[in-house]
C-alpha cells in the first residue's frame, strides 16, 4: 500500500489480479487500462471518465495505460474500442470507489448516506466536508469490481462532455516528454539492425534463411563495437552509441543469398484476384442470384485501393534489458499484451516472465513496425546481457512496415421495379493478416507460411434496406506484409459501397443524398445523413452538375458509413456522413478538397475537443490515402524508403474542416478513432463526379489518372506521356582502345622510354628557409595536391584516392616524405620531372589523369618551393594501389605516345600586354590551378582542348565543371567580384555553390592570399565575355504534375524552395541558376542527386543528402529531365525532345 | 574519421562536444547532449521533425553535420520558455490544443517561431506556405494552423519582447 493509504478497486483476471483505479491518502487517483494512447489522445478522455465517476478534478487522476505488469489483458488498442469497451470496467471501478468514499464520509459526517454528495475531491454534507484524501489516509482498503455497480446518470456529467485540454499536450511542447525514442535507460547500449534484402515480405522458403555470410572482424575494431549478434536471418550490431552502431552496420560486409522476385503489383486489379483466396460468405439475406435479374437497372462495378504507408512520423523504436531472463522490455506498441506472448515465444519463456512497459511513441495508425523492433532489442538484450536501445531508420521502417494492404472490391447490383434497391453483391479481397513479428519470421521461430486473417469483413454490408444480398469477403494471406491500418478493411469497402450508391442513384436520376436515405431505416444514421446534408449545404442533384470556371470544374459529394469493426457481423463505432467540396483542374488533372463537413453521431461524447480533433486527423490523412498515397514496388520489395517516393498531404493542401458532433449523451460512448475516414474515398469521388462527369473507382486519383479518365470521357487519347528516355551516351570512348593500340604499333619504335632516375634521400626539411615552405605550401594549395591525394576518410596527401576515367581507375601516390611508398627518395630533378614530363622516378609514364599537362607551366622557385613543402610533411607509409585500367591503356608505354601528341611542356609565358595581376591570375590557373583539368572537354584521347573549346566546360568523375570561357558564364552573372567570393568562401550569392570536388578546391585555396584569388578571379572574368550583361533566371515552366513532380515536393522542396526563406539547411543558390542543369548532359544533375553533397567543414556551405539508395536510375533519369524542364525551359531537354512538356 | 571538437551555445549555455567530420548534429543533440525536443524522423530534411534554429534561423538538424555549428547559438525546443513560463507560440499550441501524437510537434513549434519572426502577422495563406515542409501524420494541421495565428496574437500583445 502506498505510504500515505489507499483504496483500490480491483478485478481478478485469467492472467491475474489488477487494479482498475484506486486513491492514495494525497488524494490522487490512478487509473489502469490495458489499452493504450496512440497518439489520439484517448488517455485524457479515460482520465475525464475516472474524474467524472470519482468527482475529481480531471488534474488529480492519472492514467497508466498498457503496461503489462499493472494492467489488464484488454486486446490491442484496435477498431476505436478504447472508450467503447475497455473504459467499461473503469467506469464501473470508478463509480465503486467514489460509492465507498461516500458512505465512509458519511460515516465520517455522522451524516445519512443518501444526505451526501460528492464534488471536486470531497464528501459534503450541509456545510461540512472531509476530503478523500483524509479518507483515503491510513487506509488500505482493496474492493473487488462490482460489476452491478450503477454508474452516473449523464445528465449528471460535469467534466464528461466537456473540452478538456490533453493531458500531456505541456509536456510535450516544452521538449518534457519521453517518448519511447526518448527513453534513457542506466547502462543502454544501441542496436543498429541489418535488414534482408527481401524487404517487407513474411512467407516464402527464403525468409529466415538467406543469410549466407558476414564478416565481423571487418568492423571489430572500429570504434564503440560490442558484437555482431545473428540468428538466422536476424543480423545486428551492437555499440556504445547508436551513431557508432549505425556506422558499424553499415560497414559489415555481409552476404545475403538473392531472393526471389516479389509477386508483380503493378496492377493490383488482376493480382489481388489471381492470388490464392478463400470465399466466405457474410450476410445472404434473400436470394440475390434470382432479383439481379429482376432489377431494371443493373450495375457492375470494380473498386481498388492500393497499398499504404502507416508512415509514422518517427520510427519505430524500443529498449530491452534482459534482466536475468525476466525480461523488460519498454516498447511503443499498439498490443502489449499480444507482443509480450510474441516475446515469449522468441525467448523461449513463458509470457507471463515478460514485462512490457508501454510508452507513447509517434502516432501510429495500425501495426508498424512497433512490435518487430521490440523483438530485436529483446534478442540484442539477451545476447549480450546489457539493456539495448534499437532505433529502425526511416528506409527500415518505411520497407517493412506491414502495410495497409490493398483491397479489390467488386460489386453488383440494381434497382428493382418499384425504383428500391433490389440486389446488392460485394465481394471483397484484402489480402493481410496480422503481421506476425518480424524478429519470429527472422530467427525461424515461426515458419513463414501464407497466413490469412479474417480482418477484410469490416463494413462489407452496405447499411441500407436491401432485400437480396450476397456479401462475400475472400480471405488471403498477404502478397507482402500487410496488416491493418486506420480504417481497415472498412474504408476501401465503403470506397465500393458509398460510389456504388452514388452511381445508382445517377442511373436512377435521384438526389443522391434523397436515394440514401429512402434506404435508411435506422432512424439515428437517417438523421444523421438529413442533417448533415442540410447543415453542410448539400445542394440536391440528379446528375453531374459540371460547373466551371475556365479550366477549373468544381462538385461537391456525398458519403455515408456507419464504421462497423471485428469480426462479422461485427460492433458499429461512431457513424460519420462527408459532405466535400473539391476543384479539378481539367488541364492538370489536379484535383483540390476545398472544404470537408463531417456529421457524427459517437452517443456521448466524453470530450467534444478530442472527437474533433479525431475528425480533422481523419479527414486530412484519409483525403491524402485517397488523393496522393500509394506504396509501388520494385521486383523484390517496396520501393519508398523515405517521403520521397511516398508523398503525403501537407499544410498547402488542408481543406477547410468543419464538424457537428450529433450528441446523444443517454446512449453509450462509441470509438471516433476511425469513423471520420471511413466515407472519405468515396466522397471524394462522388464530388469529382459532379464536376466533371467521371467516375473514379481506383485510388488513389492522382492529376495523371484523372487526366487519363477525363480524355477517355472527351474521347481524346490520354497525352502528355513521358518522352522516352534516351539511349546512353558515353559511346565515345568505344573507339578508344583500337585507336590507341594502332597508335602504339606505329609509333613505339621511335618513342625512347624514359630512365629511371637514382633514388637519393631528399634533403633534410630544415635545410629549407621558412619563406620558401611557405611557397610551397601556398602552390601546393593551389594546385589542390591534398584533394586528390588524400583517399576518402584516408591519411592527408598519403595518397590512394580512386580517380575514375573512361579508361578505368587511376590511384592517386603518395606524396608524403616516406622512403618506401612516397617520395622520400626523390631528388627534385626526379620530382620536377614527374610534375612537367608525367614521367616517375622509375622512368614509367604517369597516367594524364594526373594534370602534369598543367604543372609543366609551373615556374622552377615555385617547384623548388613545392618540393621543399612535400619533403616537410610528415612521412606515412602507404602504397599505391594498382591501376584498373582498361587494356591498352594499361600499357603505361600508351602513355608515352600520348605525350608526344598532346603535351607541351614548354613553361608559362606571361602577355606583357596585360596587367601583372591578370597574368598572375593566369599563371595561378594555367599552372599549378590546372582549371583545366576538370573544365575543359577532353578529346576521345582523353587529353585537354584547347583554343576556343578550353575551359568550355565538362563531365569530370560524373560531375559537371561548368564553362569558364565564353558568354553564357558571364550571362550567368560571373564577374570578377562573383569569382572572389566563389573561390573564397565557395558561394557567389545567388550564382553558383561548390558542389562536389570543386568544394574540396575551394578549401585547398583557403591557404593562399586573398592577392591571389583576386588574380585568378579577375583572369577568369576576363575570360567570360566582359561586358555581357548577366541574363534574368529564366522564369520556371509549368509543368503538369507527374511522377517527377511530386517526388520533387516531397524530397527535394524543403530545401529548394522552402516553405522558411531563410532556413539555414536549404540550398543556397536557386535551380534557375544551377550550372548542372544548364550543362549540355544531365550526368553532373544525376551524380549530385545520387551522391549529394558533403562540402568542406571550412567553407560556408551546405549539405545535401544522395538519394542513390532511395531511387531508381530511372526516376533519377526522370528528376533530372524535369529540373531541366522546369528551370531551364529555354534550353532544350537533355534527349531531343522539346524542352517545355 | 579523427574526432573533433565543437563549440556552440546550447539554449544560452555554452557547449564542446566531440563530433567527427561526418556525424550529423541531430544524433550529437539526442545523443550525448540528450535532448528530447528535435525528433529523429526521416534524415533527410523531409519531415521537419529535427527543427531547431541556429543563429535564429530554421535549420534541419539531421542534414546540418555538428562540425557546422561551431560557434552558432543554437536553440531547441527546450530553450524556448523564459522564466516566466511558455514561449508564446508554445502557449498557443496548448490553447489550440495543436498535436494529437505530438512528434512532429518540436518541428510545428520552432517553424512557427522561424515564420512569425520573419513575418509577425501573416496571412493563414502565408501560414500554410510557411508550414509546409514539416510533416504531421495525424491531420492536425487545422490546430496547427489556428496554433499559428493565436501565436501572432500572443506575440503582438507581447510587443515581441518574447522572440528568441
Amino acid at each position: 500500500m502506498s505510504e500515505t493509504g489507499l483504496i483500490s478497486v480491483f478485478e481478478d483476471r485469467p492472467e491475474g489480479r489488477f487494479t482498475h483505479v484506486q486513491i492514495d491518502g494525497d488524494g490522487l487517483a490512478t487509473a489502469y487500462n490495458g489499452h493504450v494512447d496512440l497518439g489520439t489522445g484517448v488517455e485524457t478522455a479515460l482520465a475525464q471518465i475516472v474524474a467524472e465517476e470519482l468527482d475529481l478534478p480531471l488534474a488529480r487522476v492519472a492514467m497508466v495505460l498498457g503496461d503489462t505488469a499493472r494492467t489488464p489483458d484488454q486486446g490491442a488498442t484496435i477498431a476505436s474500442e478504447t472508450i467503447q469497451i475497455a473504459a467499461v470496467p473503469l467506469r464501473k471501478a470508478a463509480a465503486q470507489l467514489r460509492h465507498y468514499l461516500a458512505g465512509e464520509g458519511a460515516r465520517r459526517l455522522n451524516a445519512p448516506m443518501d444526505g451526501v454528495e460528492s464534488r471536486d475531491g470531497a464528501i459534503l454534507w450541509k456545510d461540512t466536508a472531509v476530503t478523500y484524501a483524509a479518507l483515503a489516509a491510513g487506509k488500505d482498503v482493496a474492493m473487488r469490481l462490482d460489476d452491478e455497480m450503477p454508474v452516473k446518470d449523464p445528465s449528471a456529467y460535469r467534466i464528461v462532455g466537456t473540452p478538456a485540454g490533453r493531458v500531456d499536450l505541456p509536456a510535450k511542447v516544452q521538449a518534457d516528454f519521453s517518448y519511447i525514442q526518448d527513453l534513457v535507460v542506466a547502462d543502454m547500449v544501441h542496436g543498429h539492425v541489418v535488414r534482408p534484402p527481401y524487404a517487407g515480405r513474411d512467407s516464402g522458403d527464403f525468409i529466415g534463411r538467406s543469410l549466407i555470410s558476414h564478416d565481423e572482424a571487418a568492423v571489430s575494431g572500429l570504434p564503440g563495437f560490442i558484437a555482431v549478434v545473428r540468428e538466422g536471418d536476424f543480423l545486428a550490431v551492437v555499440a556504445e552509441t547508436a551513431h557508432q552502431a549505425q556506422r558499424i552496420a553499415e560497414a559489415l560486409p555481409v552476404n545475403w543469398r538473392m531472393p526471389p522476385p516479389a509477386p508483380d503489383l503493378s496492377d493490383l486489379k488482376h493480382a489481388l484476384k489471381a492470388a490464392p483466396s478463400t470465399p466466405r460468405a457474410l450476410d445472404r439475406s434473400g436470394d440475390f442470384d434470382r432479383a439481379i435479374g429482376e432489377c431494371g437497372i443493373r450495375l457492375d462495378r470494380t473498386y481498388v485501393w492500393p497499398y499504404h504507408l502507416h508512415g509514422s512520423i518517427g520510427p519505430s523504436c524500443a529498449v530491452a534489458d534482459w534482466n536475468g531472463g525476466k525480461p523488460i522490455v519498454w516498447s511503443g506498441t499498439q498490443n502489449p499484451h499480444m507482443l509480450r506472448g510474441d516475446l515469449g515465444l522468441l525467448a523461449g519463456l513463458d509470457p507471463e516472465a515478460v514485462e512490457i512497459r508501454r510508452l507513447q511513441a509517434a502516432g501510429c495508425y495500425g501495426r508498424n513496425c512497433a512490435d518487430d523492433v521490440c523483438g530485436d532489442a529483446l534478442i540484442l538484450a539477451r545476447a549480450i546481457g546489457r539493456p539495448v536501445r534499437v532505433q529502425l531508420t526511416r528506409a527500415q521502417e518505411t520497407l517493412w512496415e506491414p502495410k495497409g494492404a490493398a483491397q479489390l472490391m467488386e460489386v453488383s447490383g440494381g434497382i428493382g421495379g418499384a425504383g428500391d434497391l433490389h440486389a446488392y453483391a460485394l465481394d471483397t479481397w484484402y489480402p493481410s493478416n496480422r503481421g506476425p513479428n518480424l524478429s519470429l519470421l527472422l530467427t525461424g521461430r515461426i515458419s513463414p507460411e501464407p497466413r490469412d486473417s479474417d480482418m477484410g469483413d469490416r463494413t462489407t454490408v452496405p447499411p441500407y434496406r436491401v432485400p437480396n444480398k450476397k456479401i462475400t469477403v475472400h480471405d488471403m494471406a498477404p502478397m507482402v506484409r500487410a496488416a491493418w491500418m486506420r480504417g481497415v478493411s472498412a474504408l476501401p469497402n465503403t470506397f465500393a459501397h458509398e460510389s456504388f450508391m452514388d452511381e445508382l442513384a445517377h442511373e436512377a436520376g435521384e438526389d443522391p443524398v434523397a436515394f440514401r436515405l429512402r434506404h435508411l431505416d435506422d432512424p439515428r444514421a437517417a438523421d444523421l445523413v438529413r442533417r448533415t446534408a442540410a447543415e453542410a449545404g448539400w445542394e440536391e442533384r440528379t446528375g453531374p452538375r459540371f460547373r466551371r470556371e475556365g479550366r477549373m470544374a468544381y462538385g461537391q459529394g456525398f458519403a455515408y458509413a456507419t464504421y462497423v469493426h471485428g469480426t462479422f457481423p461485427g460492433k458499429a463505432a461512431a457513424a460519420a456522413a462527408w459532405v466535400c467540396d473539391v476543384t479539378v483542374d481539367t488541364l492538370t488533372g489536379e484535383v483540390t478538397l476545398t472544404r470537408v463537413f463531417v456529421g457524427q453521431d459517437q452517443g456521448l461524447v466524453i470530450n467534444p475537443d478530442g472527437v474533433r480533433a479525431q475528425i480533422h486527423g481523419n479527414v486530412m490523412q484519409t483525403a491524402s490515402r485517397t488523393l496522393h498515397e500509394e506504396v509501388s514496388f520494385n521486383s523484390l520489395a517496396p520501393a519508398p524508403q523515405s517521403w520521397a517516393n511516398y508523398p503525403i498531404q501537407t499544410f498547402d493542401k488542408l481543406p477547410e474542416i468543419r464538424s457537428m458532433l450529433i450528441e446523444r449523451p443517454e446512449e453509450p460512448a462509441l470509438g471516433v478513432g476511425e469513423s471520420a475516414a471511413v466515407p472519405a474515398a468515396a466522397a471524394i469521388a462522388n464530388a469529382i463526379f459532379d464536376a466533371t462527369g467521371v467516375r473514379l473507382r481506383e485510388a488513389p486519383f492522382t492529376p495523371g489518372k484523372v487526366r487519363a479518365a477525363l480524355a477517355e470521357a472527351a474521347g481524346t487519347p490520354a497525352a502528355l506521356a513521358p518522352p522516352p528516355a534516351a539511349p546512353k551516351a558515353r559511346k565515345r570512348f568505344l573507339g578508344l582502345a583500337g585507336g590507341l593500340a594502332g597508335m602504339l604499333t606505329l609509333g613505339a619504335v621511335g618513342i625512347p622510354m624514359a630512365r629511371s632516375i637514382p633514388p637519393q634521400p631528399a634533403p633534410a626539411a630544415s635545410t629549407f628557409s621558412a619563406e620558401t615552405i611557405e611557397r610551397g605550401r601556398q602552390v601546393f594549395a593551389a594546385g589542390d595536391c591534398a584533394v586528390c591525394h588524400t583517399a576518402e576518410d584516408g591519411i592527408a596527401n598519403a595518397g590512394g584516392r580512386g580517380m575514375e576515367t573512361p579508361f578505368g581507375t587511376v590511384f592517386t601516390t603518395n606524396l608524403t616524405p616516406d622512403p618506401e611508398t612516397g617520395l622520400g627518395l626523390w631528388s627534385f630533378a626526379a620530382f620536377d620531372r614527374a610534375m612537367r614530363k608525367g614521367i616517375s622516378r622509375d622512368g614509367h609514364n604517369l597516367y594524364p589523369a594526373f594534370p602534369y599537362t598543367s604543372f609543366a607551366k609551373i615556374d622552377g622557385a615555385d617547384m623548388q618551393a613545392l618540393y621543399a613543402y612535400l619533403q616537410t610533411l610528415e612521412p606515412v607509409k602507404a602504397e599505391t594501389p594498382a591501376a584498373q585500367m582498361v587494356a591498352p591503356v594499361n600499357l603505361r608505354p600508351v602513355n608515352a605516345v600520348w605525350n608526344t601528341l598532346f603535351h607541351d611542356a614548354s613553361g608559362f609565358t606571361a602577355d606583357p600586354a596585360q596587367s601583372a595581376e591578370w597574368n598572375r591570375g593566369k599563371y595561378l590557373v594555367e599552372a599549378a590551378g590546372h582549371c583545366s583539368a576538370c573544365h575543359s572537354p577532353r578529346n576521345l584521347m582523353g587529353a585537354e582542348a584547347t583554343g576556343a573549346k578550353a575551359l568550355s566546360g565538362a563531365v569530370i568523375d560524373g560531375w559537371y565543371a561548368p564553362a569558364l570561357a565564353g558568354t553564357a558564364t558571364a550571362t550567368r552573372g560571373w564577374d570578377a567580384d562573383a569569382f572572389f567570393a566563389y573561390l573564397r568562401e565557395g558561394h557567389a550569392p545567388g550564382i553558383a555553390s561548390a558542389s562536389g570536388p570543386m568544394g574540396e578546391v575551394v578549401d585547398s585555396l583557403t591557404a593562399l592570399p586573398d592577392a591571389d584569388i583576386r588574380a585568378m578571379s579577375v583572369y577568369l572574368a576576363g575570360l567570360a565575355a566582359p561586358g555581357t550583361a548577366p541574363a534574368p533566371v529564366p522564369a520556371e515552366a509549368a509543368l503538369l504534375p507527374d511522377a517527377s513532380s511530386r517526388l520533387f515536393r516531397a524530397a527535394c522542396s524543403s530545401c529548394h524552395e522552402p516553405g522558411l526563406a531563410d532556413t539555414l539547411t536549404a540550398a543556397q543558390v536557386p535551380l534557375g541558376r544551377s550550372a548542372a542543369i544548364r550543362a549540355p548532359s544531365a550526368e553532373g544533375l544525376k551524380s549530385v542527386i545520387r551522391d549529394g553533397i558533403e562540402a568542406p567543414l571550412s567553407l560556408p556551405l551546405r549539405d545535401m543528402p544522395g538519394f542513390g539508395a532511395e531511387l531508381s536510375e530511372a526516376q533519377i533519369d526522370e528528376l533530372a529531365g524535369y529540373l531541366r524542364a522546369r528551370y531551364a525551359p529555354d534550353l532544350p531537354s537533355w534527349n531531343g525532345t522539346p524542352a517545355a512538356r | 574519421m579523427s574526432p573533433q571538437s565543437v563549440s556552440f551555445t546550447l539554449n544560452g549555455r555554452p557547449v564542446t562536444a566531440e563530433t567527427d567530420r561526418h556525424r550529423v548534429f541531430l544524433d550529437l543533440l539526442r545523443g550525448e547532449l540528450g535532448l528530447k525536443g528535435p525528433k529523429y524522423g526521416c534524415g533527410m530534411a523531409q519531415c521537419g521533425a529535427c527543427s531547431i534554429l541556429v543563429d535564429g534561423r530554421p535549420a534541419r538538424a539531421c542534414v546540418l553535420r555538428a562540425a557546422r555549428v561551431e560557434g552558432a547559438d543554437v536553440v531547441t525546443l527546450e530553450g524556448l520558455a523564459g522564466p516566466d513560463g511558455l514561449h508564446p507560440v508554445q502557449q498557443a499550441f496548448v490553447e489550440a490544443q495543436a498535436a494529437q501524437c505530438g512528434y512532429c510537434l518540436n518541428g510545428m513549434v520552432i517553424s512557427a517561431v522561424a515564420l512569425l519572426r520573419a513575418n509577425p502577422r501573416p496571412s493563414r495563406d502565408e501560414i500554410r506556405q510557411g508550414m509546409r515542409d514539416n510533416l504531421c501524420r495525424c491531420g492536425t494541421h487545422q490546430e496547427i494552423i489556428e496554433a499559428v495565428e493565436r501565436a501572432a496574437e500572443l506575440l503582438a500583445a507581447a510587443g515581441g519582447t518574447a522572440h528568441v
